[in-house]
């Protein structure tokens, strides 16, 4: 009786040492297939809202027009995140060829640090892809009447906003608010009111509740119930109502289009990629890609009429660029530094 | 038997103490642990089993699960040779500054996982103190799977050697000893004398390292460089798949980590007991 029961112990340890082998041993036979089975690899890093517009169509517009003219396989690997933080990534070695960023600083930090050596300004359109402007996402029925970016410094509104530090969105942001201020002031009394725009993002920061790291966290935290409002990429809130989500997007009356300029990361383009990479670059400007781009809710850069042509892309009264501001190098440190995190920040605490 | 006389010396008739103690520890694991899983469980089925399924059948999130359990494997072959050496070096040797080196072994488990991940970068990054004199020489070890191996490596360091260890220091040497007057060389007492006693050290030992380095988040978004189908592992998978508002995605594959972990530390659980019968 004893030994039976031993057997059946030493039998049961047996089948459990080898199951327990097994279950650990198993993955050490699969190691990492990237599935290089000839043709090429283009390794793009996006910020984080490109991802939908690259992947269901630019990366698949390209690869058939590259086949189809020179007979090789394209294949895309990419990765998305705030576009800070691709920068950052960058910076520290990954290996992208391409970077497609929310703001030019990036483009030309990249460029400082001797990865980018051509001038991606030379790109059509002064490199840069395309534009989307800055909207207000709001609950269904918008419960607090909240019209234009001073309304969100209305008591008891709760504001989700990307964090400036890691997102391209969240620096755009600030700077929409802020021109927009200074834009209404300055149709009103001739003079753009320093003052009060300062004020009103003292107010609007007051009610941020939460800063995520890119624009599409904001967004799906949003999404996920937190907040009341949620300042971000018009395209955004277009994906998401096309997605179902009860969201209502209002359109402030002066806010900025976002440009996004598209570099490619000379340092580590092996020189037999060379003519693909450049190929790819080009091809974001054609009108194929600029057509697929409206398709995805973003505005062109290279024509006003496939804008006209997507009815839900609103007219906005009082639209304005970077230019604004005399384009990054001056609207970085004078606003996101010295208005923002000098003055906004700063009594935030 | 003991037990089962320290149990009944308290009790006359019922014991209410038994049902209300055993009630009141599942009421507060219940929002603590239990009703978490259960929505991930809930929200990653509420759309049907298909649409499951074919969030889990997505090439991306295959890839993101086997890397995650190739590098774990890796990971935990090395840290279990590792633990195995270190605890026996540790154990039966005393010297100047061990107990130092005991420390530094386990100080992994304090150090935030970020810092882990950037501290290889440091060091291994295409500018870093030891990759740059790499780097021209094509040889970059970030941003691949040699780099969250390491990351997992790093991790998971005490593990192994924190089971190993305890076991080493309460083995009567006397089975050894005895092992050597028979004249038995050091590495055949060592393989056939002190490695059987220490089955299921080592057992339980890898499944904890394995299960902590296939769950490790912090250091591998660091060091991978996150590339879909590339680099990406599975908790950076889930990761990205919420950030992306993708949460089905996120928690078809949330669900399977969860699933497997019950598995490895059921086998740990199990494990434990038919070792020490032993």
């Amino acid at each position: 009786m004893l030994s039976c029961r031993t057997k059946f112990r030493r039998r049961a340890k047996c089948l459990f040492i080898s199951l327990s082998l097994g279950l650990v041993l198993s993955p050490a036979c699969l190691p990492q297939p990237p599935a290089e089975s000839g043709g090429i690899n283009i390794t793009v890093y996006g910020f984080s809202i490109m991802k939908e517009a690259l992947e269901n169509a630019i990366y698949p517009g390209f690869a058939t027009k590259w086949k189809a003219e020179h007979g090789q396989e394209v294949r895309f690997t990419s990765s998305f995140a705030g576009s800070e933080t691709v920068t950052n990534q960058i910076l520290q070695g990954v290996r992208a060829e391409i970077a497609i960023l929310a703001i030019e600083r990036d483009a030309e930090r990249l460029k400082q640090a001797g990865f980018v050596t051509s001038d991606w300004r030379e790109l059509p359109y002064g490199g840069i892809v395309n534009q989307t402007p800055f909207v207000i996402l709001v609950r269904p029925g918008n419960p607090q009447g909240i019209r234009d970016f001073p309304d969100l410094a209305k008591a008891g509104v709760r504001l989700v906003h990307p964090d400036p530090i890691s997102s391209g969105g969240g620096q755009w942001s600030i700077l929409a608010i802020y021109g927009s201020e200074l834009k209404k002031s300055e149709t009103q009394t001739g003079e753009p009111d320093r003052a009060r725009a300062i004020q009103t993002l003292r107010g609007v920061w007051h009610n941020v509740i939460s800063t995520p790291g890119s624009a599409r966290e904001a967004r799906t935290q949003f999404e996920t119930g937190f907040g009341d409002a949620l300042v971000t990429y018009e395209l955004e809130g277009l994906l998401m109502k096309s997605a179902g989500s009860p969201v209502h997007i209002i359109v402030p009356r002066s806010t900025i289009l976002s440009d996004h300029p598209a570099v490619v990361i000379d340092r580590n383009v092996a020189p037999a990629m060379r003519p693909v990479v450049n190929a790819f670059m080009h091809y974001l400007w054609s009108e194929e890609a600029q057509r697929a781009f409206v398709k995805y809710h973003f505005r062109s850069t290279t024509s006003e009429i496939l804008n006209d042509e997507n009815k839900e892309l609103q007219p906005i009264e009082m639209p304005f660029t970077i230019e604004y501001f005399g384009g990054w190098s001056r609207a970085y440190p004078e606003i996101i530094e010295k208005v923002f995190r000098d003055q906004v920040q700063q009594t935030r605490r | 038997m003991s037990t089962v006389i320290s149990t009944m010396r308290h009790v006359r008739g019922f014991d209410f103490a038994r049902p209300l103690s055993i009630g009141m520890l599942i009421f507060m694991m219940l929002p603590l642990v239990f009703l978490p899983l259960a929505s991930i469980f809930l929200f990653g089925t509420n759309k049907g089993l298909a649409s499951f399924w074919a969030a889990l059948s997505a090439p991306e999130a295959i890839f993101a699960l086997k890397l995650s359990l190739a590098t774990s494997f890796w990971a935990t072959v090395f840290n279990v040779i590792f633990g195995l050496f270190a605890a026996y070096v540790l154990s039966r040797h005393n010297f100047w500054g061990r107990n130092a080196l005991i420390v530094t072994i386990s100080l992994p488990t304090a150090i935030p996982t970020a810092v882990a991940g950037f501290a290889l970068l440091l060091l291994w990054g295409p500018y870093g103190t030891l990759g740059r004199f790499l780097s021209p020489h094509g040889i970059q070890i970030m941003f691949t799977g040699g780099a969250i191996i390491l990351a997992n490596i790093f991790v998971t360091f005490p593990l192994a050697f924190g089971v190993i260890k305890p076991v080493f220091d309460t083995m009567s040497r006397s089975l050894e000893e005895a092992s050597a007057t028979m004249g038995a060389t050091r590495i055949q007492t060592f393989w056939h004398v002190t490695l059987p006693s220490l089955r299921g050290a080592i057992v339980s030992g890898a499944l904890l390292t394995f299960a902590r380095a296939v769950g490790e988040f912090g250091s591998t978004i660091l060091v991978s460089g996150n590339l879909a189908g590339r680099t990406q592992t599975a908790p950076l998978y889930i990761f990205a798949k919420f950030n992306e508002g993708q949460i089905e995605a996120a928690n078809a594959i949330a669900i399977v980590l969860a699933l497997f972990s019950f598995l490895i530390f059921s086998v740990l659980f199990v494990a434990r007991d038919w070792f020490d019968v032993d």
